[in-house]
């Protein structure tokens, strides 16, 4: 395990040893391990790294597959008490939400943990845990993210535990119990259960098979036949009755509602060929199905929970929009502040609302001002400023300065709630593609009962006594096991493909449904646009160069933490430091350097002091003025830039897919149309809330368009779950990654071209197999319709047919084309196990 | 041949077990994450672990974070 193949030498010198990303220019920071100096990109990995060395885990950076998260600590400045947030869970009400103790002072606790980029993790966190005193055990599951950690409360806080986590640079965070939750876990139990119950029993079953076919051919006492065929038969019982359960039941529930799906000729051949088999066994003449039966329960329960397994891993379903908001509250409480749960909160509160804070509850401002950031709510791409009497919204970003508000309600009364609530609406009213399966099994259904009934009618004139056995075969070996594996096995395929890829499919469905698109429509901030500022064009208004005024502006807006600033941040600064910046909400920076005074932001704030600055030029860019004592300096403009594929992305659509395009933006600035001219889409609307996208949607869907959307922000998520099919951007919402079907991790909009095309392609697969089931069941039914089949001969076809099916799905997996781009996060360390 | 009349209930019997065995294994939960167990299986743990005779970690204040 110690050797390790380094498959980028080149890249060490400049990505961080800990997460992977560029060390920026000038930043030399790096620790020892095993005797090698490593470099990291930021104070916050150099933390991380130190304390996993510094405790002797080290073998960990050996270990991993995948770079780290780079820790939140060292980039983004957190309000001053974020890490004392975590003493609310120190709460035992709010503890009990996600712990037991039990009478010997042992907690047991469930913490979810963000960051778990692979298998070595779950190694370093348990260690880490496991070696404080106090704790008795730590289990890190990491299909599902999740801690068990049990210790004794006597020696531990509940927050200590998460003070470790966060040092080793994760994200922990309560598990609560949820119903969902509980009942994954209880599935994914109960079909593992099934499916070794099955398994055992086709080994059984399968053993005696072989001892009955083989004495078939050999010649064999009737007496041992008789044995084999009457151990066998306890056996299958036990399989049908337990394991194929599932199937009656699912079949039994749709057809009450009058639907005829896929499981009801996988319910009716299991069913028929198990009551035959014992019928033969019972009265000792025709044949036994036993090992048909139990092989078809075995294979298509594997088929299944591979299916459900290979969803389920990657599901983002425990993503709660709740989560989004901060845990932790300030809230005055008599004379001073106090830290409080977030739920414990009531309509009247008066919160503190910190600089750079997610907004925790709807409120209305009492004092201060600043600017909160709305972008993932309305697409706006500037923050909205406000002040004593506006209200700011639960999930929006407070960017300016601290805000002292009045809580109006608890989350159920905030517009985040509302947002939610309408994606449950319409997913509720999202159409649902009836599967090409189900719609040829109603037909397969029909045609068999058809075939069956009439082989049972010309028997009965040629020869009574056969009647019965011949028509039971009909049945048998018209089994529909290639046809009820058609689908999923090709979908799972596809799936894995475009996991691959960077594209977590989370409904199967819309894989059908994709290839059927009529429309597209994409959001414009955050989707076709980067989301955040950069600087687009500098008109110098002195002698001073471009360069020069953008390093003048990086050293001044180093010291906010506004987004303008960050579109600064990847410019070198020059010249000395600025003395006594001070920052005016809603205006700008002005900073000192020796005598002279200079002044960034906007017009009336820089005109105060240089009265030649002339007027911005008049466009929907944002204008900021620079300049110093009596003589303007620039107009810089800064932009939310088009994502750099948008334009190639947006053209194939609409020209190779032949699809319609439309913006849909909440952004009521005329940026929109202008952008979507040059790119050729059409627009219906700009400046839409979520309620008028829903009914864009709609209206479109009312006209007979299957429409796909693909966004990213909080207020997209309605239309996300209501659409056909849709696509959360990478670096969305949560919310609009647990509405949307496909989600993008890694990558750009040309990602949504590369699920177009697996989809289409797994479209033809699913439509070679059907073929395939249909007319294996074409050619076999008349044969034993003439009576001509042995059962080991249907066994066999039966087996062969549903393998083809598997291995044709399989084709799906191989990429068509070599992949342009790999994914960035993938393993650039390779431990090999020599 | 007489012999299968006991093998055979034999090879019932072990099968029995074998079943009431993993429907115990899943019921407490060895199963549940089927992702680290493969890969844990391949780690040899005692290679670079220090024992556990550390000193408790120091009890975190809230006032000494880094943030």
């Amino acid at each position: 395990m110690n050797a390790i193949t380094e498959t980028r030498p080149a890249q060490t010198t400049a990505a961080c040893f800990h997460c992977g990303e560029a060390i920026p220019d000038g930043c030399n920071i790096g620790i020892e391990i095993d005797g090698e100096q490593r470099y990291m990109c930021c104070p916050g990995c150099k933390a991380v790294a130190s304390l996993i060395n510094g405790s002797g885990l080290g073998g960990f950076y050996r270990r991993r597959t995948a770079f780290n998260e780079r820790p939140l600590a060292g980039t983004v400045p957190a309000s001053p008490d974020a890490t004392a947030a975590f003493h609310i869970y120190d709460d035992a009400e709010l503890a009990a939400t996600f712990s037991e103790t039990d009478a010997q002072h042992m907690t047991h606790a469930r913490i979810l943990i963000g960051g778990i980029s692979c298998a070595a993790c779950t190694w370093l966190i348990e260690q880490h845990l496991e070696r404080i005193q106090g704790v008795s055990a730590a289990t890190v599951n990491l299909q599902q993210s999740r801690l068990l950690v049990a210790f004794d409360n006597r020696q531990l806080r509940m927050s200590d535990i998460f003070f470790q986590l966060e040092a080793l640079g994760y994200r922990p965070r309560p598990f609560a119990h949820g119903a969902r939750r509980e009942q994954l876990g209880a599935e994914f139990r109960d079909d593992l259960r099934r499916l070794a119950v099955a398994g055992i029993g086709m080994m059984q079953v399968g053993m005696f098979a072989i001892a009955l076919h083989a004495g078939e051919i050999q010649g064999m006492q009737a007496e041992y036949a008789g044995l084999l065929r009457w151990v066998s038969l306890p056996v299958a019982a036990v399989v049908v009755l337990y394991s194929a359960r599932s199937f009656f039941s699912t079949a039994w529930r749709h057809l009450t509602h009058g639907k005829l799906v896929m499981d009801l000729p996988v319910a009716v051949a299991i069913g028929l060929a198990f009551l035959a088999s014992v019928w033969a066994t019972v009265s000792n003449s025709g044949q036994v199905y036993f090992d048909s039966v139990v092989m078809f329960t075995f294979f298509l329960l594997l088929g299944r929970f591979l299916e459900k397994r290979a969803r389920s891993k990657h599901t983002e379903a425990w993503l709660d929009a709740e989560d989004e908001l901060p845990g932790a509250v300030t809230v005055a409480r008599g004379k001073g502040w106090e830290t409080l749960p977030r739920i414990r909160l009531v309509a009247g509160d008066k919160l503190l609302i910190r600089n750079g804070d997610t907004v925790p509850v709807d409120a209305q401002i009492v004092q201060g001002q600043s600017a909160v950031r709305e972008d993932t709510f309305s697409g706006e791409h500037l923050p909205r400023a406000v002040t004593e009497g506006d209200t700011v919204y639960a999930g929006t970003v407070n960017l300016e300065a601290n805000l002292q508000a009045v809580a109006l309600g608890t989350y159920r009364d905030t517009r985040l709630a509302a947002l939610r609530k309408s994606a449950e609406i319409g997913s509720a009213a999202k159409p649902r593609l009836a599967r090409l399966a189900d719609q040829v099994a109603a037909w397969f259904v029909a045609g068999i009962l058809l075939a069956a009934s009439a082989t049972a009618i010309a028997w009965l004139q040629i020869d009574p006594e056969r009647a019965l056995w011949v028509t039971l075969s009909v049945l048998v070996i018209s089994c529909p096991c290639a046809l009820a594996l058609a689908t999923p096995a090709a979908l799972t395929s596809a799936a894995a493909s475009l996991r691959a890829l960077g594209i977590l499919v989370r409904t199967e469905d819309a894989l059908e449904a994709l290839p059927r698109t009529t429309h597209m429509l994409f959001d414009k901030t955050g989707t076709l646009t980067e989301g955040h500022l950069e600087v687009a064009q500098v008109i110098p208004l002195s002698t001073l160069s471009e360069t020069g005024i953008l390093a003048l502006g990086a050293a001044l807006q180093i010291h906010a933490s506004h987004p303008v600033a960050s579109a600064f941040a990847h410019y070198p600064t020059a010249g000395e430091p600025f003395d006594s910046v001070s920052y005016r909400v809603g205006a700008g920076l002005q900073g000192q350097r020796g005598a002279t005074r200079y002044r960034m932001g906007s017009t009336a704030f820089c005109h105060a002091i240089a009265p030649t600055l002339p007027e911005p030029p008049d466009d929907d860019r944002l204008w900021i003025a620079l300049c110093s004592d009596d003589q303007a300096l620039a107009w810089i403009g800064l932009d939310d830039p088009l994502r750099e594929e948008a334009q190639a992305v947006i053209a194939t659509v609409r020209d190779n897919l032949d699809l319609q395009v439309e913006l849909l933006t909440g952004d009521s600035s005329p940026r929109g149309p202008r952008l979507a001219a040059a790119l050729g889409m059409a627009v219906h609307r700009h400046g839409l809330s979520p309620q008028e996208k829903m009914q864009r949607v709609r209206s479109l869907q009312a006209t007979g368009a299957r429409v796909c959307m693909v966004g990213d922000g909080l207020n997209d998520a309605p239309v996300l779950a209501l659409a056909d099919t849709s696509f959360a951007v990478s670096g969305a919402t949560d919310l609009a990654r647990t509405q949307a079907d496909f989600v993008i991790t890694d990558g750009g909009l040309q990602r949504v071209l590369q699920a177009f095309d697996v989809a289409r392609r797994c479209r033809g697969i699913i439509r070679q197999n059907l073929a395939w089931a249909l007319g294996y069941n074409l050619c076999a039914i008349p044969v034993a319709a003439a009576g001509l089949v042995p059962p080991w001969m249907a066994a066999l076809g039966m087996s062969l047919s549903s393998l083809l099916v598997v291995l044709n799905s399989l084709r799906l997996n191989k990429p068509k084309q070599a992949l342009q781009n790999s994914p960035g996060g993938g393993p650039l360390w390779k431990v090999s196990t020599s | 041949m007489e012999s299968l009349y006991l093998l055979i209930p034999i090879a019932l019997v072990f099968c029995v077990i074998a079943i009431r065995l993993l429907l115990w294994a899943i019921g407490s939960g060895q199963y549940d994450d089927l992702d680290k167990e493969a890969w844990r299986i391949l780690a040899d743990d005692d290679e670079d672990t220090p024992a556990r005779d550390k000193p408790p970690v120091t009890r975190q204040r809230s006032d000494d974070d880094h943030a």
